[in-house]
């Protein structure tokens, strides 16, 4: 509850900070708001770590190898969908669907070699997730709408292509997916290099410092000739590979496909998101955050499982989660900002 | 409305009474006192700056005065927002319409009045729309008809029904036909004498001046947030009125400024249209000069601007830069071409206010700053504080979030973010001094006049005198999207503002 606190004491800072603009008068950042909020999180995060020690068997290596493996998937989702939530195009509701027709793809062409059907799955993903990018991008399309459109075509394409039944691969060259060398899922190693690559590539990059100037003020970037389109079509086409992704993990994991083989993946992806921090209205947030969201998701989830609590009780907290980290961070951000 | 000027003694209705009100230490207003009687048309003039807004605000409640009395209808009011000035009988017809396209005219009417109940009765609330329409002679106006069908003229009109439908006393219209036609105009003119005519006291601010003398009763003139002069319209001439907004006799500026060589360094603007804001606008602006656009809201001048940066999308024309064409509607290429704009909006179109100083003012350029599309950290900072030092930012607060900043300093990472020689050929800016104090102006006012110097194309649009006199080598004036006049070294700051307001040429 001391979230809360800190929450409510963080709300009211923005309010000075906004007035800065005021001529004549200079302020300085880091108002007491930020540090409330800081401790109210620390004191979250303790609260968790209590309960999760406390927890029969939650400290064993079998376990934490359980929540790595369990935050894998969705992970690497949310990871590629971090750069088009900074770049202020909000969120895809086609991720799952996507990933689906990827799985697919991917095991009905295993007969040409595992490398292949991976290529041809990645490229599919790449392409369809880039052309939304791009229709969002250059003609500025609202990205909500377009991707429930996409989804609805994306999940029908899916079933009509599948005849409602189960895609069964040729041969059984992605079991090598499902190893785990060192006694990590390979999902896990892909998790982590995914992370690195666009936390650098955000970070360091060209276009990854301008997603952040266009997700931050999209009619200024636009406004002083800032590439907007191109780099809002890199930052889709990048999550659409981690989607392909995950949804390459998924066939290989359940070794065949049907049309419901996302899941909930777009919600899972969008909440690993934003219970790292990263603004849902852009301009900031990082992938070690959404990489954090992830982990710390799927740890509650476990501390729940381990606790005997429902399938039901745990989507039920992670629904309470999403909720506490947008109230703490992104009514303050997007207050601060505008 | 029911007018009933019987119940009260005569005499003005609104009284306004040593008025102040400072911002920060600045004072907008230092003196403001006039009376408008029941109707009576009552005008404010005075150029940008002399405090027209503020009083306006004064009057409808958004802003409390530091001192001074505003007393209607006989008694001193003291308002804290807008509803409460609302409740005594003001009502404010804004600059911007505050009117809804898609709901309807009805439904515009009730929009925020404090008279409507809760639970409402559409039927009597369409007939009194109805009443109201008609009153003013908009037979025309369907009260079930989206606003969305009507001309921008007629909102205007359903805007000052609204106010009357909300049983306003004083109905104050800032710069309503700002932005209408010839015709819309007239329109809109004849309703406020209908507004009048059943007694309510109309206060009208426009920039117009033959509009002023041909609408007003009366003419309050304000020069530094002083009220100057009040005098009967029929008693005055435009040139009489632009005296007594420039105060004692007009300046006449000469010569003195670099007159560049004409060469082949320039840009090149061929009729440049912009559908319903901009036609035939014509101009080479040779490098190493300052051009200044000059004109009032919806001149025309903010319009070049944005169709040079490629942010019109309806603009056609052919503009060339040093030879090469600049496309339209594309601002990436107007960018690459070496075309830096400065919008006149920098919260909401210029800075990256989540952002360091430093990161604002290298935000355009970080292809040059990387090297295989990956950043160079060295050369950032390099050039992070090479233009902080050009645009006279103090190095140590390039770290800082923009938004630490003063307005002036903002303003200052705005521009100085656009002054990087390699790449900007033309700076395009629109009133670059917007919200900046005065320390901020004079060094914004060096920054421009340095770049020309470097032989940049300076093209700045703004609406105040001071400004365009200080600044422009050359100026060219503006009204209702079209040139007026260029002027050239001897410039007459009286001739210069009768341009801007009415458009007549040679005297």
């Amino acid at each position: 509850m001391r979230t809360r606190n800190g929450s409510v004491g963080a709300a009211e800072s923005p309010v000075t900070r906004d007035s800065g603009d005021a001529a004549g008068r200079d302020q300085r950042p880091g108002s007491p708001g930020d540090r409330y909020l800081g401790i109210g999180l620390a004191v979250a995060l303790l609260a968790l770590a209590v309960l999760a020690v406390t927890t029969h068997r939650f400290l064993s290596l079998d376990n934490a190898r359980a929540i790595l493996a369990s935050a894998a998937f969705v992970g690497i989702a949310a990871i590629g969908a971090t750069p088009v939530m900074i770049a202020g195009s909000a969120v895809s509701l086609a991720t799952s669907q996507t990933a689906t027709v990827v799985a697919m793809l991917f095991l009905a062409t295993q007969q040409l070699g595992l490398w292949t059907a991976l290529l041809i799955a990645v490229a599919a993903g790449v392409a369809l997730t880039g052309a939304q990018g791009a229709i969002i991008g250059f003609w500025g399309s609202n990205p909500i709408v377009l991707t429930i459109a996409a989804g609805f075509a994306i999940g029908g394409a899916a079933t009509w292509f599948s005849g409602g039944t189960p895609v069964n691969p040729a041969a059984r060259g992605f079991d090598v997916l499902n190893s785990a060398p060192l006694g990590l899922p390979l999902a896990v190693y892909v998790l982590l290099v995914t992370t690195a690559v666009a936390q650098w590539s955000l970070r360091r990059t060209t276009a990854g410092r301008q997603m952040y100037l266009i997700g931050e003020n999209r009619a200024a970037a636009r406004a002083a000739g800032l590439p907007v389109g191109r780099v809002t079509v890199l930052a889709w086409a990048f999550f659409g590979a981690c989607v392909s992704l995950t949804g390459v993990f998924l066939a290989a994991f359940n070794t065949s496909a049907t049309v419901t083989l996302g899941g909930t993946l777009t919600l899972d992806a969008i909440a690993a998101v934003l219970v790292g921090g990263t603004a849902i209205a852009g301009g900031r947030g990082s992938a070690v955050r959404t990489l954090g969201g992830a982990l710390l998701i799927a740890a509650i989830s476990d501390v729940l499982l381990l606790r005997g609590y429902s399938t039901g009780a745990q989507i039920l907290v992670k629904g309470l989660l999403v909720l506490v980290v947008v109230i703490a961070v992104h009514v303050r951000t997007t207050r601060g900002q505008r | 409305m029911t007018p009933s000027p019987a119940d009260r003694p005569l005499g003005p209705y609104l009284r306004v009474e040593g008025l102040v009100r400072a911002f920060d230490g600045v004072p907008a207003v230092r003196e403001v006192s006039f009376a408008v009687g029941p109707g009576e048309i009552h005008a404010l003039c005075g150029h940008n700056g002399a405090g027209k807004s503020t009083v306006v605000k004064l009057l409808s409640g958004q802003l409390t005065p530091d001192s001074g009395r505003i007393v209607i209808g006989g008694q001193e009011v003291g308002f804290r927002d807008r509803q409460a000035a609302q409740r005594a009988g003001v009502a404010l017809v804004d600059q911007e319409l505050s009117v809804v396209p898609a709901l309807t005219v009805l439904d515009n009417m009730l929009l925020g009045d404090i008279h409507v109940p809760f639970v409402n009765r559409r039927r009597t609330a369409a007939a009194e729309c109805r009443r109201v329409l008609d009153d003013m002679g908009l037979g025309r106006i369907a009260p079930d008809q989206p606003l969305s069908a009507l001309s921008l003229g007629e909102r205007q009109l359903v805007e000052i029904a609204k106010a009357l439908s909300q049983k306003a006393r004083l109905v104050i219209l800032d710069e309503p036909t700002a932005t209408l036609g010839d015709v819309e105009t007239e329109h809109v003119f004849a309703a406020i004498r209908r507004v009048a005519g059943m007694g309510c006291s109309v206060i009208f601010v426009s920039h117009r001046l033959t509009e002023v003398l041909g609408l007003c009763d009366t003419v309050t003139v304000l020069r530094d947030g002083r009220s100057v002069a009040t005098t009967l319209a029929k008693d005055l001439t435009v040139d009489e009125l632009i005296v007594q907004m420039l105060g004692a006799a007009p300046r006449r500026l000469s010569a003195e400024r670099a007159s560049g060589q004409a060469d082949a360094r320039a840009l090149r603007i061929e009729h440049l249209n912009v559908p319903g804001r901009l036609t035939d606008f014509t101009l080479t602006a040779q490098a190493g000069r300052v051009h200044a656009l000059a004109g009032q809201l919806g001149g025309g001048a903010s319009d070049v601007l944005r169709a040079l940066a490629g942010l019109h999308p309806r603009a056609t024309g052919v503009v060339t830069l040093h030879g090469r064409p600049i496309p339209f509607r594309d601002p990436v290429r107007a960018a690459r071409e070496g075309i830096a704009f400065v919008s006149n909006d920098r919260k909401s179109e210029g800075l990256f206010l989540g952002t360091s100083v430093a990161r604002n003012l290298v935000a355009t350029r970080l292809p040059a700053l990387a090297r295989a599309g990956v950043m160079v950290p060295r050369r950032e900072r390099r050039a992070a504080r090479s233009l902080a030092e050009r645009s006279r930012l103090p190095p140590h607060r390039l770290d800082e979030r923009v938004t630490a900043l003063s307005g002036g300093n903002q303003q200052k990472v705005f521009v100085g973010r656009c002054l990087d020689d390699g790449r900007v050929h033309a700076l395009l800016l629109d009133e670059p001094t917007r919200g900046v104090d005065v320390g901020g102006r004079a060094e914004i006012h060096r920054l421009l006049r340095q770049a020309a110097d470097r032989d940049l194309v300076v093209v700045f649009a703004s609406t105040e005198l001071d400004e365009l006199l200080e600044l422009g080598d050359v100026i060219v004036t503006m009204r209702d999207g079209r040139i007026v006049s260029r002027y050239e070294g001897d410039i007459d700051e009286a001739r210069l503002l009768r341009d801007m307001t009415h458009g007549a040429l040679e005297p």
